[in-house]
């Protein structure tokens, strides 16, 4: 099925390359993927990205787009609504240059909410296992001591050199307990 | 006032001078903080949330159920803590299906998420309910001739919808409360940037915190105001960093709100741990001692 389609998606990308004010906009032989788009429907918030009518309100405050200029959160938008799994949920995506500042949650009309798209799309990303790892080792980390960092004797030192409480004990294994199936 | 305070990972760990500001702060202004067992991880608005939603929303609404057997409304002092408890709340109190579906798994350890507190930043919770006046009467020490360079941050302010804190294009909240401690808030360029944290690149967010720092630079303060330790981790340990990879010399202090408002209330730079700080405080501590 995705064979037949490649050439229309090829097309949608040249056509962005014309139109788009951003240059760095690489092309590839995209594939759509309909089992990936209803993944993401199928997600907390994934299924927003079908209200996106591609104005680009989400871009102009965007950070991440000001700082690189390859970052595009409308074309993350535009390559959800074709289906380009590869692109968006592939090693070394693009996705994970955004800065969760929410400024695209404030701007879009059609309260498509970008950046929970984009964690929708993390969340595809890491199931597949091409996420940064960061990922694995902060959120490692939240399960295992059930918090991201460390207690170190460092800590309790400062703690009690500035007249604080020593830590609570943090309830890990009810942490598990709720996160099994 | 009586709240449950969620410190957080960050603030009690890793900043825990942060925790002591607060807790040597606001009992002047008739807030009582009353810490409750059980707390985890909040878990982080980034890296658990990219991880899996569903998880981050089950972990979180088992914290908001933690403080709901205590009763009282959640004060977070981490923008982050303040993203995850406060969407998370939003989302469990709106969506009944998924409200059930946490509930199923809160179940197994005897909890329920039942959506009767609020969950806000303690500077929102001071603001609304205490009130800024409240603030500046407990002042002994005002802050005069202190400039400071406010620091937003995303999380305090955005989504707005959820939040309602404040305008997120024009906020007035930390400038307020800066002004209380007799300090003057100073505007400059890139007050509502993002501090860059969430961006998983090794350059892009440098470019972001230099720009900021040489943002507060070209009006003259004497050092950043900000409200979140993952902020503070970008600009304070960041300057150093910065500096031995771009050659930079930089050296503004950053100081958490509580810190300025201890000073304010006469506490020595001690006992707010600003000795901690990498970039060392000496040019905001000499012009409070002078005022």
């Amino acid at each position: 099925m995705s064979g037949k389609l490649l050439a229309n998606a090829v097309s949608e990308r040249q056509n962005l390359k014309v139109t788009s004010t951003v240059k760095q906009v690489q092309l590839r032989q995209a594939e759509i993927s309909f089992d990936f788009r209803q993944k993401l429907n199928d997600t907390l918030e994934g299924f927003r990205h079908n209200y996106c009518y591609q104005c680009g309100a989400c871009v102009a405050d965007c950070p991440a787009a000001r700082y690189a200029p390859e970052y595009n959160p409308r074309l993350i938008l535009l390559e959800a609504l074709l289906g380009f799994e590869e692109e968006l949920i592939g090693e070394n995506s693009i996705i994970w240059l955004c800065t969760n500042c929410y400024n695209c949650f404030e701007r879009c009309p059609q309260d498509v909410r970008p950046v929970e798209v984009i964690i929708s799309l993390k969340n595809m990303s890491v199931e597949r296992g091409t996420s940064p790892e960061e990922i694995a080792k902060i959120s490692e980390s939240v399960l295992k001591v059930g918090s991201t960092t460390f207690i170190t004797p460092l800590v309790d030192r400062r703690r009690k050199e500035l007249g604080l409480p020593s830590l609570k004990e943090i309830p890990v294994e009810e942490l598990k307990e709720i996160l099994e199936d | 006032m009586k709240y449950t305070p969620f410190w957080g990972c960050m603030i009690s760990i890793k900043y825990p001078q942060f925790e002591a500001s607060i807790r040597k702060t606001v009992d002047k202004l008739g807030i009582e903080l009353a810490d409750v067992e059980g707390f985890t991880c909040c878990p982080d608005p980034i890296y658990y949330q990219a991880k899996d939603k569903m998880e981050w929303l089950t972990i979180a609404g088992r914290n908001i159920a933690v403080a709901e057997e205590a009763g009282h409304d959640i004060v977070t002092c981490c923008s982050g803590c303040t993203s995850t408890l406060s969407e998370a709340n939003h989302i469990l109190k709106e969506n009944t299906e998924l409200r059930e579906k946490v509930n199923q798994k809160l179940k197994k350890v005897g909890k329920e998420f039942k959506g009767t507190i609020r969950v806000r930043h303690i500077v929102t919770a001071i603001r609304d309910d205490i009130g800024i006046d409240k603030v500046a009467e407990t002042v002994t020490k005002p802050l005069k001739g202190l400039r400071v360079g406010i620091h937003y941050g995303c999380h305090l302010l955005k989504p707005s919808a959820i939040m309602q804190v404040d305008d997120p294009d024009h906020p007035a909240i930390l400038a307020d409360l800066v002004r209380a401690t007799g300090a003057e808030p100073v505007e400059h360029k890139l007050g509502l940037l993002c501090c860059g944290k969430a961006c998983m690149s090794d350059e892009i967010p440098d470019r972001m915190v230099i720009d900021l720092i040489e943002s507060i630079e070209a009006v003259k303060a004497d050092c950043m105001g900000l409200i979140c330790p993952t902020c503070f981790d970008e600009f304070d340990l960041g300057q150093i960093v910065l500096n031995r990879k771009y050659q930079k010399n930089f050296e503004l202090p950053v100081i958490y709100y509580f810190q300025l408002l201890g000073l304010a209330q006469g506490l020595e730079p001690k006992e707010l741990g600003l000795h901690f700080h990498k970039i060392k405080a000496g040019r905001v501590t000499e012009k409070v001692a002078a005022a």
